[in-house]
């Protein structure tokens, strides 16, 4: 039987009298791809961020590979973000005045020691090896998601996150961003979450939960 | 990678780092000029302030009976530990006479002094030593004596006996009797306008006095007495002694003249001594105030300007922090940011304080100034220090940056 990466009992998290994720159970076994799908302010994010050490819970517990992340101080959750995590976003954020290559080996400086050549091989694994030189603002946005792939995936992470990681993209780079994940995956046997509105997306995953304003309300396994 | 991060973010906020920049050299600048003149402006207030009179007066000692002083002894003054302190002494010799000028007559004082006398120690400088020298606000109408036979008559006494520049009168004193011809009338504010004024020897030869003087009002520059300062140096241990005798208290350099003129004691004119020590701590004082208040407005100054770019930057610390970097990495970006720009702003802070510090010397005091070596240190110094006071709240902002907020989609 295959291990549980994520553990969480009656994990609950408001924002003053708004409950934006009621009591959650749920297991997530190691190597999966969870999709987690639901309209807007369905407690998608939320899940998400606290899965990622980003935000605390209110109530209930919550263990990420073995780490019980209600445990950790500040700076223990920053150690478990950038030994355990990558994280994809939306909006791909990057630092502005950093080369495609410079962001890719932030997450490496904060990890341990940055290291060119392997952010470098890195950015020509998500076929970016042409435009490790330039800036954000320089790249389109396919090219911007790719760059935080890699930026993602640099550290070896147990658990790769993704927040509408393709909400910005067109079709065309929506497939190829899925594409890529889905190979590295392959390669690097991590746990995937993702979080998305796109029922397409949804479908690259193993398994699909959907939350209705904060309630797990179905699950649904994919066909492999 | 840290410096890449740091020049990179230098070269997309070059108006934000300059801004930080200026505020940093600016405070570097006040406070290099400020503690750069304020030695200076010490020394050249005391030499201002000697002109308020003498602040030593040397007397026969109590041994002497009350006696006399050697005039022998006076080159002497000019050799002692503290010479380049003594910016000026004259001796008196007193003597009661019958005075009397066109049928008036009246018993006063004559006083025989030095006005303006070129004096040559043997290893010193030639210097000039008087009266002329140690009481400047001394007003003569007409001019100062130059010959044995030339005296100034005080305003009260030359009103009472109707002399004026020009006129002649006669002293005597036990039966001699001495012309002077009056070159000036005095008026000093004080009870020097009761006498008259000649040349020492010849008011020596007059009273039958040879070779000595009653007493000796010497100018010294001297620091402001402070607690130590004013310890009785015969209770003090031998360390204690020699460093009270090697700071230029008032009663340092006292006892320092006292040692070469046999049979005197010299005492502080606290009047003059006080009041100068209380100006110099003053003027100190509010030297310093003034480089603290520049310091707090550039430390000021600065943290606004990080507080604006800490807003500007705060995706990019929401980043940093979402893909794991911790309190201390966060706070070495943004802290090597400011310390770089703080040594930047030190060096030329530095360079135009120094400046400031010379046109203020200029405008003020009328001379340059050397810059002391310690001033570099000093500015590079007082840079970190307002670097990292108005670094403390932008930073605790940025570390208190939730990403799950700030990157929400």
């Amino acid at each position: 039987m295959v291990e549980s990466i994520i553990e969480t009992n009656g994990l609950t998290r408001s924002y003053g009298d708004i409950c934006a994720l009621k009591p959650l159970d749920l297991q997530v076994p190691e190597g999966e791809w969870l999709s987690v799908m639901g309209h807007s302010g369905s407690g998608k994010s939320t899940l998400m961020n606290l899965v990622g050490g980003l935000d605390r819970p209110t109530a209930g517990s919550l263990r990420v590979g073995g780490e019980d992340l209600l445990a950790l101080s500040e700076d223990g959750l920053a150690r478990f973000r950038r030994e355990f995590v990558g994280i994809i976003f939306q909006q791909h954020h990057m630092v502005p005045y950093l080369t495609a290559v410079e962001n890719v080996m932030l997450a490496q400086y904060f990890h341990s020691v940055p290291d060119e050549a392997e952010a470098r091989s890195a950015l020509e694994r998500v076929g970016l090896g042409h435009r490790l030189k330039n800036r954000p603002g320089e790249l389109s946005g396919g090219e911007q998601q790719r760059v935080c792939i890699a930026r993602a995936i640099i550290n070896s992470p147990k658990l790769l996150l993704g927040d509408e990681p393709t909400g910005n993209l067109d079709h065309k780079s929506t497939v190829m961003v899925m594409e890529l994940l889905k190979e590295l995956r392959a390669e690097e046997r991590f746990t995937v979450i993702m979080v998305t509105h796109n029922q397409d997306v949804a479908a690259w995953g193993d398994r699909t939960i959907y939350l209705d304003d904060g309630v797990l309300v179905r699950e649904e396994r994919m066909k492999s | 990678m840290l410096f890449r991060i740091i020049k990179n973010s230098f070269l997309k906020r070059p108006k934000a780092v300059l801004l930080v920049f200026l505020s940093i050299a600016m405070g570097a600048a006040v406070a290099t000029a400020f503690l750069g003149i304020a030695g200076e402006i010490s020394h050249k207030m005391a030499l201002e302030l000697r002109s308020y009179g003498a602040n030593i007066l040397l007397e026969p000692s109590a041994a002497q009976g009350g006696g006399f002083l050697r005039e022998d002894d006076l080159p002497k003054i000019k050799t002692v530990f503290w010479k380049y302190n003594i910016t000026g002494f004259t001796p008196y010799l007193f003597g009661v006479a019958d005075i009397s000028a066109g049928g008036k007559k009246e018993r006063g004082v004559i006083s025989g002094t030095w006005f303006a006398k070129q004096l040559e120690v043997p290893g010193e400088d030639s210097s000039v030593q008087g009266i002329k020298g140690i009481a400047p606000w001394w007003d003569v109408q007409g001019r100062w004596p130059e010959d044995a036979d030339e005296a100034i008559v005080g305003a009260t006494m030359a009103k009472r006996l109707g002399v004026v520049a020009g006129k002649e009168l006669d002293a005597t004193v036990g039966g001699r009797t001495r012309r002077f011809h009056v070159v000036g009338v005095v008026t000093t504010g004080g009870y020097e306008e009761e006498q008259l004024f000649a040349p020492l020897i010849t008011v020596q030869s007059l009273l039958q006095r040879q070779g000595k003087v009653s007493r000796v009002l010497v100018s010294a520059l001297t620091v402001p007495m402070d607690d130590f300062g004013k310890k009785d140096p015969a209770s003090m241990t031998k360390e204690e002694y020699e460093k009270w005798y090697c700071t230029a208290y008032v009663t340092s350099v006292a006892k320092n003249v006292e040692e070469v003129m046999a049979g005197s004691r010299a005492k502080p004119i606290w009047q003059i001594a006080s009041a100068e020590g209380s100006l110099l701590k003053k003027l100190n004082s509010v030297m310093l105030f003034l480089t603290v208040l520049a310091l707090v407005s550039s430390a000021t100054a600065v943290s606004t300007s990080l507080m604006a770019s800490m807003s500007e930057r705060s995706p990019e610390i929401a980043l940093m922090k979402a893909v794991g970097a911790d309190r201390l990495q966060i706070s070495a970006i943004f802290v090597g940011e400011t310390l770089i720009i703080s040594i930047a702003g030190g060096v030329v802070g530095y360079l135009l304080g120094n400046q400031l510090a010379g046109i203020i010397s200029r405008t003020v005091f009328n001379s340059t100034i050397a810059s002391p070596l310690w001033l570099f240190p000093t500015a590079i110094i007082s840079a970190f220090v307002v670097a990292i006071a108005g670094s403390v709240v932008p930073l605790r902002r940025a570390l208190l940056i939730e990403p799950v907020r700030v990157l929400k989609g």
